[in-house]
């Protein structure tokens, strides 16, 4: 049975560990994510993070441990699965269907979230495409919804991915490093997108960023990742003061 | 002209064509069509779904013996064997294809090589059922479809319902769905897609409607052989849609047209040389024409193509 004061936890991770070889990639890492949260899991390259994503995501299985989704054990689902239960995510290399508009791109999604994708008979082009374009509008895609995604601008292909995972409608919504490759300014608009959205419809963030700045804007709270295990976990404010992710992490930059 | 325009024409041109054309030509369109409607299944899973099969001779020799047995072996009249070719065809893609599409790329299509040889191998070792070596002879159709003219109807009805089918399901949210997978099966994945079960699904609406032109062929033959199913066989349904352009829904109906065509202008002067000439055809194809005779439609585009000096 899960005790009472995790039931409220959106997602929780409990000794989660996998190894590589002779690398432990994870080694024991504890997350405890409540509902609403916008989570910040940083940490040095290497650290773990992409890792810890594929694992909570299905994309990787883990050796040991534990993933509660809402309160349920997850271990061993497929993404698939974990997808129609209300985890949504996005890819560090950005992860689009290419040959698609970006329209159809989120059609698509809006197809498979509402189950009707092994529909033989309607006309898909003519599904979902209000919802999809409201998705776009939100994502500030609305002029290019007709481009194929493959053309558009790195910033755009990023948004439009997130489109495709709002689309899914999740509860839980993992980000890995939501800016890679973005100039500073859009990095800040797109993350305080993420955000608005966020407190729109309570959905929960969990996300990997190296942008500290973009990090302590928009996270309620941090979690450290160093060589594979949790070496800080609280608000911003004790983070950045915490001696310890000075001296890994933050130590170069941090100093007066 | 709009596309369906052009679909319409075609459609009165294929109506008139008995009453212009001698025999031997209605054959070679019923040829084509039947080979057209092979490689357009054949599509659904290399330009829709990203899935290379080097095997789909195994569908339509299924099509093609199940039909034939049942005339031979079971005295049913052909109209009545017939719609067990799409069926045996899709339980036989069904059964390969739950491994095949386990595999990806390559190993994907070695698989699906190496269920089409033992498919042609039980054919041709089987003799008390098969006939072996010697195949099924006297398979032809009832009085009424055994003109060429009439079955060049026939096939041309069924070919045609067929495509409108594949059609739907290209434009379809199955469709939209198979795209993705083809795009980025990880993605695919993540916005709910189980992708291995899209894979088989499309396998087998393709395997399906290969085994509908193995049927046709099998009555417009008169006589089903092993070599149906042999490798050779299932490189044909690829070269067909690689020449037309397998972006396009209609692209390898229009290679089956051109490969067709060339083949018999070129056989009937040198029959040795075809091999050769269908070499350097697919080179040219792949080299100036990367979208197939259907990228001919942007004339000028190819023309730049030809004279671009970069």
């Amino acid at each position: 049975m899960v005790p009472a004061d995790q039931q409220s936890l959106i997602l929780e991770t409990v000794g989660l560990r996998k190894r590589f070889g002779g690398v432990l990639a994870v080694n024991g890492v504890d997350l405890s994510v409540p509902p609403g949260d916008i989570r910040a899991i940083i940490g040095p390259n290497g650290a773990g993070k992409t890792t810890l994503f594929n694992l909570i995501t299905g994309d990787l299985a883990h050796d040991t441990g534990r993933i509660r989704f809402e309160g349920e054990e997850v271990s061993g689902l497929q993404p698939h699965q974990l997808c129609r239960r209300g985890m949504g995510r996005t890819f560090q290399i950005t992860s689009i269907f290419r040959r698609l508009t970006a329209l159809e791109n989120v059609q698509t999604a809006l197809i498979a979230h509402h189950r009707r994708h092994f529909n033989l008979l309607a006309r898909a082009g003519r599904l979902y495409r209000d919802d999809a374009a409201g998705l776009l509008d939100r994502v500030g895609l609305l002029e290019q919804a007709r481009k194929p995604s493959g053309i558009l601008a790195h910033g755009d292909q990023r948004r439009l991915e997130l489109a495709i995972a709002l689309a899914g409608a999740p509860r839980l919504l993992l980000l890995d490093e939501p800016t890679a490759g973005m100039a500073p300014r859009e990095r800040h608009e797109i993350m305080a997108l993420v955000a608005r959205i966020a407190a729109d419809t309570g959905l929960t963030i969990v996300f990997t960023e190296h942008d500290m700045d973009v990090v302590f804007a928009v996270a309620r709270r941090i979690t450290v990742l160093h060589q594979g295990s949790v070496l800080a976990d609280g608000p911003p404010a004790a983070v950045r003061a915490n001696a310890d992710v000075q001296r890994v992490y933050l130590g170069q930059r941090a100093a007066p | 002209m709009r596309p369906s325009r052009w679909l319409g024409l075609l459609a009165v041109v294929l109506a008139l064509a008995p009453f212009a054309l001698p025999p031997f030509f209605l054959q070679l369109l019923t040829e084509i069509a039947i080979v057209g409607l092979f490689a357009t299944a054949f599509n659904l899973l290399m330009g829709f779904g990203g899935m290379v099969s080097f095997g789909h001779a195994a569908y339509f020799a299924l099509g093609a013996y199940a039909p034939a047995l049942l005339v031979k072996r079971a005295g049913l009249p052909m109209l009545l064997a017939l719609p067990a070719a799409p069926l045996v065809a899709a339980a036989g893609a069904l059964f390969f294809g739950f491994f095949i599409v386990r595999l990806s790329h390559t190993y994907f299509a070695m698989l699906s090589l190496a269920f089409a040889q033992i498919v042609f191998t039980v054919i041709f070792k089987w003799k008390a059922l098969t006939g072996g070596d010697d195949g099924l002879l006297d398979v032809w159709p009832p009085a009424l479809l055994k003109s060429p003219a009439a079955y060049y109807y026939f096939t041309l009805a069924i070919v045609a319902l067929s495509l409108a089918a594949l059609h739907a399901i290209v434009a379809s949210p199955f469709g939209y769905a198979l795209r993705s997978v083809r795009e980025n099966p990880r993605r695919a994945r993540f916005i709910g897609i189980n992708v291995r079960r899209h894979q088989l699904v499309a396998f087998v609406i393709s395997g399906a409607f290969s085994g509908v032109a193995g049927g046709l062929f099998a009555f417009y033959n008169g006589s089903v052989f092993p070599d149906f199913a042999y490798f050779t066989k299932s490189f044909e349904p690829l070269v067909v849609a690689l020449l037309g352009g397998v972006q396009s829904f209609f692209g390898p109906l229009t290679g089956a047209f051109g490969f067709k065509i060339l083949e018999w202008l070129v056989s009937r002067q040198w029959p040795v040389y075809w091999p050769l000439f269908l070499g350097i055809i697919v080179v040219l194809v792949i080299v100036v024409l990367p979208q197939g005779f259907v990228g001919l439609a942007g004339g000028r585009r190819l023309w730049s193509r030809l004279t671009s000096k970069a």
